[in-house]
């Protein structure tokens, strides 16, 4: 018998807004422990939430994105249950009214395309960060209070790979409206699976596994693939299928056991009493989609067309939207485009690359490179040069053409000096002008040899072979 | 006479006209804070307060500043910057808050002076003034220490009575400080939901809270509301619009109002005295222009109070309260897991009657109980407080006594099925349900307790409320009542 996997996924994205949902307490994920905090993150009594509108405009601009019906009216509710990472014994959540509903989004696999219906998109706060030791446990409220939103997908999708395609989407659309850092591995973009398997033609859903700690694309897929094929040969083995708890093993690349399922918790919601509901008008709505940061489809539009990239480059560089967002700011001091692109995607994600820095942390002002950009294409400086003035600028935050004119890092393309020099080489060895035009082409590379020689390799060889060709013609 | 026997308006007068001094004031009402027996205080903040009073002395007291050093307590629920605050509750032992609650702060800034922290019935939920971690709280018209004062604001009350602070703030989430008031013969006021700001204040249940206070005048009261209404940004619920004056012209009070006495409430009560004074009250209020009916609203309803109001505040009690784990704040017992070291803080940190609450709410917020418990409650709140606002369709008071007795003995049970109690001693809980302004004030007395007189009225009819109070006031001629200063009342 065939199988096929039911999957629903719920993915909470961290907001990067400047404070928290609910408190004033700022937003930085590098700081110290313990720093970023307002009485409400450590639920002081009498400390009470105020709604943060960034978030809400984000979770608009994400609910749109997903083609959702947003809600008019912005309810919040408790969610209760006592746990050490959970400050207030409650978490503020909106379970009866979701800013969003009934959305959908594209993916693509195998060139066929795929609409997957999406349930619902909620805000709601994080919990504190615990790092358990062996004896003791820390507990870091920076993280407490921060907003999430949380989407919950219809159950869809029916592979591994479709699953990761979905995330991908919502993290392509979440970066790209600025939302969130969308880094899985950091955990500013988490991914539950739910997964049950059915014979194919059934309707009906057989026992589903829940499926935690999904810290890559990667691993999503591998979880779900091994989870299926797992269940699959329990159900061929005419076992059951146990409603439970797994997370993904890294190392041994399985879906291991966590906690069986009994009853579903009771979180005893109830409508928030601090939070009265709040009217959103048509106005703050519509300034949220239409001011929001440009996404994926349309990014790439614009980069293909103001660009004419060719689209392996296009889509390089818009695989990060802040690789995109680099282009974007060097583009305005060249137009140079397409080798810019060339630029960008050799020498600088190479740089990246080699010396594991984030886009975000290189600092080099895009002015510069649109300038070396530039200074490349008029082969005034050739490529070892280039790179000497790369290396220099990315330490230094430094124009190439300062660096240039300090090092002395130029071509000599003087036409004067040039012919000087060619007419030395030609006095030294008189038999080249006959021997060229006996058709002994060999002579023009003998000269530029020798004038590269001279001057260290400076010279610029299109003048060169210019005035090259016209004096062995003579 | 003592000027501390004075209310704030004639303080005030006192103070501008050099006849005393805050400081002389101040160390009058620490003496009296510290010779008290009745159980008042969780905390006196005796240095603070004089340290205060002196800087304060060395300026004029400014004329258009009522508060000016005017000695005042606050309820050990709300938070206090740098000062203990337990709210009774032996799982706050120790806990002392970062900030100040928005209303300490207001009072702070007009240069009011907090000379202590007073006691409350646990996490302020009760309404007998017994269950703080420090016991009963009694009656300082009773010296014997045998009667309640009432709760939760019992030691915010008793201490106003007593005559050692003219003004203290309480917190009401059911009656928490107009029942008291009625039986501390005092002016015990709670306004408009919204309009002061709940932040600081400990929560109890929040759709039902209220900053509230006690005065010994009318007068008091609306400088402290007009003190004290403005918007806040730390509390979401804050009302946002603006906000008319409630300070009311005494000379220029319009009668021409009409008085609906809530009938079934009138019909439970079988105190004769109490009920004599009512009656006498009803006249005169007639007699100076008042147009008095008797209203109804549904017996069923009111005897559904209650229920719905334990069903509600305990449901919100419970999630409120989640925060005090023993992690962060309060005193931590330790454990092999998270588990452990909260239930170990819960089960030592409240006593039972909390934990009854917990299991109460906890019980109605069950998801297999929701919709008949809490929902169910949810809506007798609202066909309550929908028939209410029918009722201020016509009327623009409600009027009863605000309890059906004098303040009860220590022991005193309750027939908890009675009319008697489930209407006349818990319908005050509609202004919470409804988040309607209400105020009690003395009416008389009777075995040397004074008992008092409720009124209710539409959301942000404080002003208008105001002027009536003021107009009894005048006919009970119990203005300023407190154990130094015993009048009869009607």
């Amino acid at each position: 018998m065939n199988f096929e996997a039911v999957i629903g996924l719920e993915i909470h994205v961290e907001m990067k807004t400047k404070s928290k949902m609910f408190s004033s307490a700022p937003i930085d994920f590098k700081a110290e422990p313990n720093t970023l905090i307002a009485p409400l993150d450590m639920a002081f009594p009498g400390t009470m939430p105020i709604v943060n509108k960034e978030a809400v405009r984000n979770a608009i601009r994400v609910a749109n994105a997903l083609h959702m019906e947003i809600d008019h009216e912005l309810w919040f509710d408790r969610k209760n249950y006592f746990y050490s990472d959970l400050p207030k014994g409650y978490q503020i959540t909106q379970q009866d009214r979701p800013i969003g509903k009934e959305g959908y989004l594209e993916i693509e696999v195998d060139g066929i395309k795929k609409r997957c219906d999406i349930e619902r998109i909620h805000m709601e706060e994080d919990t504190c960060m615990q790092h358990h030791f062996s004896s003791y446990s820390l507990l870091d409220y920076n993280r407490a209070g921060i907003p999430l939103i949380e989407i919950v997908s219809k159950p869809v999708l029916r592979s591994g790979v479709e699953a990761r395609k979905y995330v991908e989407k919502i993290r392509e659309i979440v970066t790209f409206a600025n939302v969130s850092d969308g880094k899985m591995e950091e955990g500013s973009l988490r991914c539950d699976v739910n997964i049950s398997i059915r014979p194919y033609g059934v309707d009906t859903f057989g026992t589903k596994v829940e499926i935690k700690n999904l810290n890559s694309l990667a691993h999503i897929e591998k979880a779900i693939d091994f989870e299926t094929k797992r269940q699959s040969e329990l159900l061929l083995l005419g076992k059951k299928v146990q409603q439970e708890t797994r997370r993904f093993d890294e190392a041994k690349k399985e879906t291991v056991l966590m906690r069986v399922k009994t009853e579903a918790a009771d979180y005893k919601y109830f409508t928030e009493p601090n939070i009265p509901p709040i009217k959103i008008s048509d106005e703050f709505i519509n300034n949220a989609i239409e001011t929001c940061p440009e996404l994926y489809d349309q990014k790439f539009e614009r980069f293909m067309k103001n660009y004419a990239l060719n689209v392996t480059d296009a889509q390089i560089l818009l695989s990060n939207v802040d690789y995109a967002n680099y282009y974007d700011k060097c583009a305005l001091f060249t137009t140079n485009y397409q080798n810019l692109a060339n630029f960008f995607i050799s020498s600088i994600l190479g740089y990246l690359n080699k010396n594991v820095v984030d886009i975000k942390d290189f600092n080099v002002e895009p002015k510069f490179v649109a300038e070396l950009v530039d200074l490349l294409k008029s082969k005034e400086i050739n490529s070892t040069q280039g790179a000497d003035i790369f290396n220099k600028m990315v330490k230094e935050n430094k124009s190439p053409l300062k660096i240039k004119e300090e090092t002395g890092a130029t071509l000599i393309s003087d036409e004067v000096k040039i012919r000087e020099l060619v007419l030395e080489v030609i006095k030294l060895n008189p038999t080249l002008p006959s021997d060229f035009k006996a058709g002994k082409t060999r002579a023009q590379g003998f000269v530029m040899g020798q004038i590269m020689r001279k001057t260290g390799g400076k010279i610029n060889p299109a003048i060169a072979n210019k005035i090259i060709v016209e004096e062995l013609n003579k | 006479m003592n000027y501390l026997d004075l209310n704030i308006e004639e303080i005030h007068l006192a103070l501008v006209e050099k006849k005393v001094t805050c400081l002389e004031l101040v160390k009058e009402a620490l003496k009296r804070a510290k010779e008290d027996t009745n159980n008042d205080f969780e905390i006196i903040l005796e240095e603070e307060a004089i340290q205060k009073a002196v800087e304060l002395d060395k300026k004029d007291c400014p004329k258009d500043n009522i508060f000016y050093g005017i000695p005042y307590c606050a309820k050990d629920n709300f938070s206090t910057k740098g000062y203990e605050t337990t709210a009774s509750s032996n799982i706050l032992n120790g806990y002392v808050p970062l900030f100040d609650a928005t209303v300490i702060k207001l009072l702070n800034e007009k240069n009011a002076i907090l000379i202590a922290k007073t006691t409350l019935d646990e996490l302020a939920m009760g309404g007998t003034g017994t269950s703080g971690h420090k016991g009963i709280t009694f009656n300082p018209y009773k010296n014997d220490h045998t009667t309640l004062i009432g709760g939760s604001s019992c030691g915010s009350c008793a201490a106003v009575a007593a005559s050692i602070v003219p003004f203290a703030l309480g917190s009401d989430t059911g009656d928490s400080v107009r029942k008291p008031a009625s039986y501390g013969g005092l002016v015990g006021f709670k306004p408009t939901w919204g309009l002061i700001s709940r932040f600081g204040l400990f929560p109890f249940a929040p759709s039902l809270d209220h900053v509230a206070y006690f005065t010994r005048s009318v007068k008091d009261a609306s400088y402290a509301l007009d003190l004290l209404s403005v918007h806040d940004d730390n509390d979401y619920t804050s009302y946002r619009k603006e906000r008319n004056s409630v300070l009311f012209d005494e000379n220029n009070i319009s009668t021409s109002k009409k008085v609906g006495i809530l009938k079934e409430v009138y019909d439970s009560i079988d105190d004769e005295t109490l009920k004599t004074s009512f009656d006498k009250l009803v006249n005169k209020l007639k007699e100076v222009g008042y147009t008095v009916d008797f209203v109804s609203i549904d017996k069923k309803l009111l005897s559904s109070i209650y229920p719905a109001y334990i069903v509600i505040s305990s449901a919100e009690a419970t999630s409120n309260n989640a925060n005090l784990d023993g992690i962060k704040f309060g005193p931590y017992y330790d454990g092999k897991t998270y588990q452990e070291v909260m239930i170990n803080a819960r089960t030592n940190g409240f006593s039972s009657l909390i934990k009854r609450r917990f299991v109460l709410g906890s019980y109605a917020l069950m998801k297999e109980n929701q919709e008949e418990v809490f929902k169910r409650a949810q809506k007798v709140r609202h066909l309550i407080v929908n028939r209410t606002n029918e009722i201020f369709n016509d009327y623009d008071f409600i009027i009863g006594l605000a309890a059906p007795s004098v303040a009860k003995k220590v022991g005193e049970v309750s027939e908890q099925l009675s009319d008697k109690y489930l209407i006349a001693d818990n319908y005050l809980a509609i202004g919470n349900f409804g988040g309607f302004p209400s105020i009690t004030l003395p009416l008389g007395f009777k075995d040397g307790l004074p008992f008092g007189v409720n009124l209710t009225s539409k959301p942000y009819s404080e002003k208008q409320l105001f002027e009536i109070s003021y107009k009894i006031e005048e006919i009970t001629g119990l203005r300023n009542l407190s154990v130094n200063n015993k009048k009869e009342g009607l």
